[in-house]
């Protein structure tokens, strides 16, 4: 009986061997690494669909519910994130796919919670904390907000919410339309946008929100003319599509910059807005490695089968590094050590207590 | 999480910070007695702060009937009720021991959870975030009584005699709170609400809100409130602008809240009362908040066992159900009602007071006058005496004097139709 169990033991610890050494998908996201595919010409920044997209490598980031800072809410729904990356030496690009059954995308009423996706980069270098960064280590967040996106499709107001409202008139926020109403407006009456909340600017030139953070709390809206980061959202068949795009350079202090040939960490957070997932109530990923391809041709290859057409069904790939990258090939021996030893060990007691 | 002391629960409970404490408190005494329901504060509220795109549903200050008339509905039952799941689930049976009884425990020691130390791990507070329909019809209820089944035609002799009506209603009138310990601001995870130093009044920096509507779900009052189309939270601010002497007709002195100084009814009583390092009342008999509150203690915290330590007061209906009145506003309700029925000579000077300037009164001053009526109430021989009750600003001047009868002027015959 004994032996049996431990022979059970040490065959899923060869099996465990195996699937490693043959690039099985792993339940964590370390050891992961985006590659940036290099492309000539301009970028799919509004086109989930383009076929540039299958030039780059699908890498399905596992992800889980926060559950370190409350509020905290162990069930989040998006379980895991699809993730293509492109450049052209200027400017990058990544689409983002998750599977969420609803469309969230107005917050107008207050129940309402929009469905939003987020990337974060270190800002300097090495690995904050990978949840919102830590003090001293901060990190730079785009978060697109499907709300955003609609807006900018097609403007939402409480009209459209509620066909049948009426107000005679809002004083001093808008025009006079008769001489009973003042005839100057006071922005202070908008309180939030008066007091220079970038949430509350009735129109956003992007749906994508360009933020910094050091520590859980301090997620900080970048000034307005910061804000040069532009995306493209589209939620299909119960998959939203998100493609983020930005320059590779940028002269704030607060943005990530991005070279080929340098090893960055990044990070993914999803949100379901109808399960009411809103700040740290989130589905967040760890640190991912990230790279960008050095030249056209040169980036990861995308295999057999994990085309744009079936995103959500691509295996992980493992990196295929451009050269000898010494991380990677650490990472991968230790995975190949650890449960040789195990096994070793294993075997030893095994052949012990048969004796 | 650290402990703080909470005196109308006249015990430490967990917050999610420590012990820090304002200068000065906001605070304010409303009269459930004289209300007559007529909604001139909330429409003064609405006037002055939500009239503009996306605050159509916002009623920072509206008044119900209870039992049953609530806004957002059923906020106080389902709040009671998760409190009670919470209890249940801890096997904690809520008491309150009134023989504990003392300075720093006036209404004595509850042993419940509060709404901090219900929250479960996963939560700062224990709460709910109201659906979008329940901000609907605000005055839902409006004047519904309890049912009761009178004689012929439903009428009774009994049915409204006191002490308990058996068909009753009466008005809660409500507005943000300013607890001591904010359950809004324990909630924020981005620390966008605070409570000012100078006046205890909490607001929500609308620059750092992000509209998670984590307050609006901790709030038990539910007085946090989230605009859709700025995104963020907004809240009663308590005219904080009137509150610092902002307001040109003050004089520079702070003047009450405008649903305070609209009230026709002469129900509410505002004021600043100054707060020692412990949080507790610094000693004042002659201003008139201190003096409701702490000496005659006949206006009660709504929802003490929620934990917040609400700085709104209210003189409980002497009509209504007593448990259902222990249960809104604690074990001080007996008491209060006893001292509002046969008011003491001061009391019913100081009663006098309510609503009769916009600026804020410091200190009253009383001058004898003579016995005018002699009465029973309940059992006891009770006098009334003409005294005269004068309020003094923030600045220590003058600002009103009444008599406790009301000057009567009777008209000539010949002009008795005229205005």
């Amino acid at each position: 009986m004994f032996t049996r169990s431990r022979l059970i033991i040490v065959a899923v610890c060869l099996l465990a061997l195996g699937a490693v050494l043959a690039n099985a998908p792993l339940v964590s996201s370390q050891g992961l690494t985006i590659t940036a595919a290099a492309i000539e010409g301009d970028l799919p920044i509004d086109a989930p669909d383009s076929a540039l997209w299958q030039q780059a490598t699908a890498v399905e980031v596992p992800m889980s519910a926060q559950m370190i800072a409350r509020p905290i809410m162990p069930e989040t729904n998006a379980k895991a994130i699809t993730v293509r990356a492109l450049h052209n030496n200027a400017e990058i690009a990544f689409l983002l796919e998750w599977q969420d059954a609803t469309r969230n995308d107005t917050t107008l009423r207050v129940d309402d919670f929009r469905d939003s996706v987020a990337i974060q980069f270190p800002v300097g270098e090495g690995q904050p904390f990978y949840c919102m960064g830590q003090q001293g280590g901060d990190v730079n967040i785009w978060h697109w907000k499907a709300d955003w996106q609609a807006s900018l499709i097609a403007q939402q107001n409480l009209q459209t919410t509620y066909p049948n409202l009426a107000v005679d008139q809002y004083p001093f926020t808008e025009p006079a339309e008769n001489i009973y109403l003042a005839a100057y407006a006071d922005r202070n009456y908008l309180t939030a946008e008066a007091a220079g909340n970038y949430l509350a600017l009735p129109t956003h030139g992007s749906p994508v929100e360009d933020l910094v953070a050091g520590g859980f709390g301090t997620l900080t809206t970048q000034p307005l003319a910061g804000q040069n980061v532009r995306g493209f959202g589209e939620w299909r068949d119960g998959v939203w599509r998100v493609i983020f795009s930005r320059e590779l350079t940028s002269t704030e202090a607060e943005d990530v910059m991005l070279a080929p040939e340098k090893l960055y960490a990044v990070a993914f957070a999803a949100w379901d807005g109808a399960n009411q997932e809103r700040n740290g109530s989130k589905s967040t990923s760890q640190w991912v490695s990230f790279q960008l391809a050095s030249a056209p041709g040169t980036g990861a290859a995308a295999p057999a089968g994990a085309a744009a057409q079936a995103p959500l069904t691509a295996s992980v790939a493992a990196t295929q590094p451009t050269g000898f990258n010494p991380l990677f090939w650490g990472f991968i021996a230790l995975l190949i050590l650890i449960p040789l030893g195990v096994g070793v060990v294993m075997l030893y007691f095994y052949l012990g207590n048969k004796a | 999480m650290p402990d703080v002391y909470n005196w109308h629960l006249g015990r430490t409970m967990t917050y999610p910070y420590p012990e820090a404490h304002p200068t000065k408190q906001f605070a304010a005494v409303f009269n459930i007695n004289r209300c007559i329901g007529c909604q001139t504060c909330t429409g003064s509220c609405k006037a002055t702060w939500t009239f503009s795109r996306g605050q159509e549903y916002m009623w920072w200050n509206n008044v119900e009937t209870k039992p049953y008339g609530s806004y957002p509905q059923h906020w106080d039952v389902k709040v009671l009720q998760l409190l009670d799941e919470a209890h249940q689930a801890a096997g904690v049976q809520p008491q309150w021991d009134h023989s504990q009884a003392s300075e720093q425990a006036p209404y004595g020691v509850y042993n419940g959870l509060t709404l901090t130390e219900a929250s479960g791990p996963n939560e700062q507070v224990l709460g709910y975030l109201p659906a979008e329909s329940e901000w609907r019809s605000p005055n839902f209820y409006e004047d519904t009584s309890t049912g009761y089944k009178g004689g012929a035609y439903g009428l009774s002799p009994d049915g409204a005699s006191l002490p308990e009506h058996q068909a009753w209603f009466f008005y809660l009138m409500r507005i943000c709170n300013h607890c001591t310990y904010p359950a809004c601001l324990a909630a924020c995870p981005r620390k966008a609400i605070y409570k000012r130093e100078e006046d205890g009044i909490v607001l929500i920096d609308q620059e750092r809100c992000r509209g998670y509507r984590k307050c609006v779900q901790a709030c038990p009052y539910k007085k946090s409130m989230y605009r859709g189309t700025t995104q963020v939270s907004e809240k009663c601010v308590g005219c904080y602008p009137r509150v610092e002497g902002a307001d040109p007709l003050s004089d520079g002195v702070p003047m009450e809240t405008r649903c305070m100084a609209v009230c026709p009814g002469k129900i509410r009583l505002n004021g600043l009362v100054d707060v020692a390092e412990d949080g507790s009342w610094v000693e004042n008999p002659k201003h008139p908040l201190y003096f409701l509150v702490r000496m005659e203690q006949i206006a009660l915290p709504l929802y003490p066992q929620f934990g917040t330590e609400p700085n709104i007061y209210y003189i409980p209906p002497r009509w209504a159900p007593r448990p259902y009145l222990r249960q809104m506003f604690g074990p001080g309700v007996d008491h209060a009602i006893e001292r509002y029925t046969a008011p003491s000579r001061e009391l019913l000077a100081v009663l006098q007071l309510f609503r009769t300037t916009q600026k804020m009164i410091f200190r009253y001053e009383i001058e004898e006058g003579p016995l005018v009526r002699e009465a029973e109430i309940n059992g006891k021989p009770w006098q009334m005496y003409n005294d005269t009750v004068i309020g003094f600003d923030a600045k220590d001047r003058e600002i009103v004097r009444l008599s406790v009868v009301e000057p009567l002027h009777e008209r000539p015959m010949e002009r008795l139709n005229s205005i």
